[in-house]
């Protein structure tokens, strides 16, 4: 697939870059990066905010607390989409306690998930998760790693249909069932598909994303840094003197800026529990993106570390 | 099979390890000086039960079910759940082997043999380790003090300290056997865990698993 600089652009609303100069050099970026979904053309932030392990904190009111400010800078920064799922523990109960001190920013967009292998509890299962985060209904709810998809999906499209959540999706992790994820996108009408993808782990390169952009599936990318690992593993490592070209000012927006610049992506959602982490990912949305020769030689140059 | 060859140890880890030893540190802070009840009570029954004194002997095996109970209610169920689900199962198991250590009381007077040398000796160690030793790991884990673990209130040495104890009295009948799965199983898990969250603390773990393992073998020699 040819990306060009001229493709990686279009698709992102452009809108949002116009006020974007002035406000990081301030440091607060007030605009993002968006692309629409393809099923409604409706437009996110090109950053959402994943909560694996970042905000299983308990009921420790520090952590909470400090997660809370996470999700305030998020949406300070122009956020939208938070990711979660009933398999991260305490996650969902931590996302609900930052969006009630924050009075329910009508900026979220909720992405949550139906992890439970008796289909007959996943109506319940997402109505606890929707207690959890306190709103009225998701706008997207995916079959985590397609545990019983075969039932939950009708389900979750029969809800969507009834109005009780915007968009289905189906979620895999670290390469795993990609066949699977092609059937499924290939024969269900699903509106989102979650997986890995990211600088070393491209081969969703070679069928899904491509199938995703013929299909009109939004795509969200999941552990971009793989957990923080490419970044502890790069960070040793200088930036090469031309990272000005891609727009990153350092590793973390490097890899993300790497992500994003794929056509067929429409949301990465690293996930962090520093506020200083969350601004600096989304700054990564901001800005140029790399073409496909830069996105080349940013590969090249990770490959050789 | 093929998907589950995929995980790695540290996908199986939904918590970070400052979470987990703050979970340990708030734990300890709500309860104390009760730490200090617990390890001084076992240190008063345990050990003359291990030297072979028959009141101590008889009231063993419920002081160890009434601290798997306690471990199971306030650690399991109260707290470790609310950051990783499947430990609803582990408290299931704690409740188990308090159970068993309840309904299999270690008779006043030795009445399947004497242990080996070895394995009495043995024993006595690793419950000592699991009393006294445990608590200090905290700190050359490069962690406060404040998430100390202690028998009990925390899992670890709770089942190291039952490993050493069932060893020194259950002497070397088959009496003791079925009180040595689940404080080994547990081991295992949690070494593993805290290995995926790269603490020290792990090998002690393990080791323990070694010990009993080797004491085990020694006494059928």
């Amino acid at each position: 697939m040819a990306i060009t600089r001229r493709t990686a652009v279009q698709g992102l609303g452009i809108g949002a870059l116009l006020p974007l100069a002035p406000r990081l050099a301030l440091g607060q970026p007030a605009g993002i990066l968006t692309r629409p979904i393809p099923a409604s053309g409706e437009l996110l932030p090109v950053i959402g905010l994943g909560t694996w392990i970042t905000f299983n904190v308990g009921d420790d009111p520090v952590l909470m607390d400090e997660c809370a400010a996470v999700i305030a800078a998020f949406f300070d920064g122009g956020g939208r989409m938070i990711d979660s799922s009933p398999m991260y523990s305490s996650s969902q109960p931590t996302i609900g306690y930052g969006l009630r001190k924050l009075g329910h920013p009508k900026r979220l967009f909720s992405a949550e998930k139906v992890w439970i292998s008796h289909p007959e509890q996943g109506g319940a299962q997402i109505e606890a998760s929707r207690g959890y985060w306190g709103v009225d209904k998701f706008d997207l709810v995916q079959v985590h790693n397609l545990v019983s998809w075969e039932k939950h999906l009708p389900a979750l499209i029969e809800m969507k249909a009834a109005g009780r959540l915007r968009y289905v999706g189906i979620t895999t992790s670290e390469g795993r069932r990609h066949r699977e994820i092609e059937s499924i996108m290939a024969s269900q009408p699903i509106d989102f598909v979650q997986l890995t993808y990211n600088i070393l782990d491209r081969e969703p390169e070679q069928r899904i994303l491509p199938l995703a952009r013929e299909k009109g599936i939004a795509v969200i990318v999941n552990r971009p840094f793989r957990q923080g690992d490419l970044v502890r593993q790069f960070e040793d490592g200088p930036l090469p003197d031309w990272r000005a070209e891609t727009g990153a000012r350092n590793w973390a927006q490097f890899l993300l800026k790497f992500i994003i610049s794929h056509p067929a992506v429409t949301c990465a959602i690293p996930a962090t529990t520093r506020v200083d982490h969350v601004r600096e990912n989304l700054e990564a949305a901001s800005g140029t993106l790399p073409d496909e020769k830069m996105r080349r030689r940013m590969i090249d140059y990770v490959e050789a570390l | 099979m093929s998907e589950w060859g995929t995980y790695t140890l540290s996908d199986l880890v939904m918590f970070s390890p400052r979470v987990y030893f703050r979970l340990v540190e708030r734990y300890n802070q709500q309860f104390w000086p009760l730490q200090l009840v617990w390890i001084a009570g076992a240190i008063l029954i345990l050990a003359p039960a291990a030297t072979g004194v028959p009141r101590a002997r008889v009231a063993a095996f419920p002081l160890l079910a009434a601290a798997w109970l306690f471990c199971a209610w306030q650690f399991f169920w109260e707290r470790y759940t609310a950051i990783h689900w499947g430990m609803s199962y582990a408290a299931g198991a704690f409740l188990l082997q308090a159970g068993l250590l309840a309904l299999s009381p270690a008779p006043a007077r030795q009445t399947d043999g004497p242990a080996s040398r070895l394995r009495h000796r043995g024993g006595i160690c690793l419950m000592l380790f699991g009393l006294l030793a445990y608590p200090c790991l905290a700190w050359p884990a490069g962690r406060s003090l404040a998430s100390a673990e202690i028998f009990a209130m925390m899992p670890d040495p709770t089942a190291t300290t039952t490993l050493g104890t069932v060893l020194a009295v259950a002497a070397s009948g088959k009496r003791g056997w079925v009180l040595l799965p689940i404080p080994l199983l547990w081991c295992a898990f949690s070494g593993l865990t805290l290995l995926a969250l790269e603490d020290p603390g792990a090998w002690a773990s393990l080791a323990v698993i070694v010990a009993t393992f080797v004491l085990l073998l020694a006494d059928r020699r």
